[in-house]
């Protein structure tokens, strides 16, 4: 990246202050006069968010980034949307070259590459408890300032009843067609559960060994999404008729499609996106003070409930989402109570084991 | 002696220092990271042959391997097939036609396999063109499932690789002497005789350098797998993919990958004493 005219009287003004030139005061006059804070001056470079591409770019350069630079004057936020896989993380890492402050995880991940000691804490004396709407959403490595949920959808005009449930997602008797479940163990295994007949609340532990059994009956009659527009595509072509898909991309078909395939919230799986800074971060402190303000920013996930979908974390948001956006919320007071938040503790213990065995029983 | 020994190394040695910053180049970007990834595969989780071991006692393990031998190996040998009779035909045709064919055979090679894989899901699927037009034909009632399947990668797969089957076989058959063929029919051989006895012995070298070029190429398959198969079938590449980027079992996903490169390895060194690599890899004609 080029270096704009006022990085460089920065930065000059940052090597009058070291040479003894200018006093400090005079440093900190000159550089409230650019425009900067002295947290530029530091490093002078840029936070770096990463996300997984799309349109998260301008969503969360537009309600994460912009409000915290106009908050912090000088202190840019850049998007990358690289896709911050565990593995990246892990690597650059490991290299001990580290470009990152702050990725778009998962709280499975949090947990893994924390216990390998691969990420910064959350420091709670910066980052607020209190603004966000459950204890799922702030962990040891990492906090939520969005929510999603994966939930069943279906083609309402291939069945004249509603499926209401999971026990009717693996009803194929009642629900004839074609499924669509994600290529991966997390919140799969926790709706075959629940199709088991388990109550919500008793899903964790979840018994794998059942659960993988029970995507065993019915992989037959399965297609697997990897990605999220994959996911939308088997089921707007007809590949699929019923299937278990990210609430963003569920609002979309049921936008697009007039209302023929339909979503419910009940037994949805509320995940929480986690944030987290790997260790390291060039921004250092700084990254906890974006995630802090990203938690803090209610208007802001309101923004991006409205753009991308992703639901808002912050206890005052769901009051401020317009009416026409309230379906679509899945922090929604009247969608979370029927939801199962998903475990991100019990999925970070057994998440590598539990896909393995996930992927083994699909590819069978 | 000695003195020619020294004169001739002199008189090297400056095409050797040419040669030197490609050397330094390759080690460093292409041979170093092998050496790690092999490095790891033996570290992870622990120093030892742990992860070698599972090759005998993961079953995980084992059925990827065998899917993608088995889908590599099918591949193979349809691309084989069509390669020869498209290679065959391209060698008696006349050389207006035979540069048409030709433009035919590598107009796919120039297509981006992402494309090709999604150009394949709009026919193959169950509202696809296939399906749609038999259904209309009123030749079948419910779509045939063409694919997320096996069925559906291999497809996939062989229309990506018959250019390439089609290249090594097509300059070994140009090399058959027209008037051997000629010379058999002279003496008594019927059509089918002189095929069977005189072209496809002396082809078989095209064929073998085409097989291998194939099977090699199909092992390190992933996106025509990831697309065409519906999440339901994994082979080598897309499993490696998996325990590094998400899984992080970095030693297993180490261990797989130096098992195919010495694979490869192997298939060459063996292969290389039956045919002329060279000729394989563009050396010669």
């Amino acid at each position: 990246m080029a270096q704009s005219f006022q990085q460089d009287c920065v930065e000059l003004l940052g090597q009058r202050l070291e040479r003894g030139e200018i006093s400090r005061r005079a440093w900190l006059a000159g550089m409230a006069a650019l425009g900067a804070s002295p947290a530029l001056a530091q490093g002078s470079r840029p936070l770096v968010m990463v996300n997984w591409g799309g349109i998260a770019n301008e969503g969360f350069g537009r309600f994460y980034g912009a409000p915290f630079t106009a908050a912090n004057p000088g202190v840019a936020v850049t998007q990358d949307s690289t896709g911050p896989s565990a593995g990246r993380i892990r690597s650059m890492v490991e290299s001990g070259r580290v470009t990152w402050d702050l990725c778009d995880s998962s709280a499975s991940s949090s947990f893994l590459l924390g216990r390998m000691n691969l990420l910064t804490r959350m420091d709670y004396s910066i980052i607020d408890r209190s603004k966000v709407i459950g204890p799922g959403f702030a962990l040891e490595y990492g906090a939520a300032p969005y929510s999603f949920s994966s939930v069943l959808a279906y083609d309402s005009s291939k069945f004249p009843n509603a499926p209401t449930s999971w026990a009717d997602f693996w009803d194929l008797r009642r629900f004839p067609g074609q499924r669509l479940l994600r290529r991966d163990a997390l919140a799969t295994l926790d709706a075959a559960t629940m199709s088991l007949g388990r109550a919500p609340e008793q899903v964790y532990p979840i018994d794998t060994r059942a659960a993988l059994r029970r995507v065993a009956e019915i992989r037959r009659n399965c297609v697997f999404w990897n990605s999220g527009s994959e996911s939308e595509q088997f089921l707007r072509t007809g590949e699929a008729v019923m299937g278990q898909i990210w609430h963003t991309r569920a609002t979309v078909l049921n936008r697009e499609s007039n209302g023929r395939i339909k979503f419910i919230w009940n037994q949805g799986l509320l995940q929480a996106g986690i944030f987290v800074i790997p260790r390291g971060n060039p921004g250092g402190e700084m990254a906890q003070r974006l995630l802090a303000s990203m938690l803090a920013n209610s208007e802001g996930q309101v923004g991006l409930l409205g753009l991308l979908g992703n639901g808002p974390t912050n206890p005052a948001a769901a009051a401020q989402v317009p009416a026409e956006l309230k379906p679509n919320n899945p922090t929604d007071p009247e969608n979370e109570r029927l939801q199962l938040t998903l475990n991100g503790e019990w999925w970070g213990a057994n998440y590598q084991q539990a896909n393995q065995d996930y992927l083994d029983t699909i590819t069978g | 002696m000695r003195r020619d020994v020294v004169a001739k190394l002199r008189q090297d040695g400056g095409w050797y220092a040419l040669l030197l910053p490609a050397f330094l180049l390759l080690s460093v970007f292409y041979v170093t990271p092998i050496l790690q990834v092999l490095a790891i595969s033996f570290l992870e989780p622990e120093p030892g042959f742990s992860n070698y071991q599972r090759i005998a006692t993961n079953l995980s393990v084992q059925r990827v391997i065998i899917t993608t031998l088995r889908i590599c190996t099918i591949t193979t040998l349809l691309a084989l097939l069509l390669g020869y009779a498209l290679s065959y035909t391209i060698t008696l045709a006349g050389e207006r036609a035979r540069r048409w064919w030709l433009l035919c055979v590598l107009v796919p090679l120039w297509i981006s396999v992402l494309v090709r894989a999604f150009a394949w899901v709009t026919l193959l699927r169950r509202q696809g063109l296939i399906n749609q037009s038999l259904q209309g034909a009123g030749l079948i009632t419910e779509p045939l499932e063409l694919v997320w399947n096996e069925f559906g990668i291999i497809v996939g797969m062989v229309h990506y690789m018959v250019p390439y089957a089609v290249l090594p076989m097509l300059a070994s058959m140009r090399e058959i002497e027209p008037r051997l063929l000629a010379a058999a029919r002279g003496m008594g051989a019927s059509r089918a005789q002189v095929f069977a006895r005189v072209f496809l012995p002396l082809s078989m070298p095209g064929v073998v350098a085409a097989g291998v070029l194939v099977f090699i190429f199909s092992l390190g398959f992933y996106i025509t797998p990831a697309i065409l198969g519906g999440g339901k079938t994994l082979m080598v590449a897309e499993w490696i993919s998996l325990q590094i980027l998400d899984l992080i079992r970095w030693g297993l996903g180490t261990m797989m990958a130096t098992l195919l490169v010495v694979t490869i390895l192997v298939t060459l060194a063996v292969f290389s004493r039956v045919v002329n690599m060279r000729r394989l890899f563009g050396g010669g004609a």
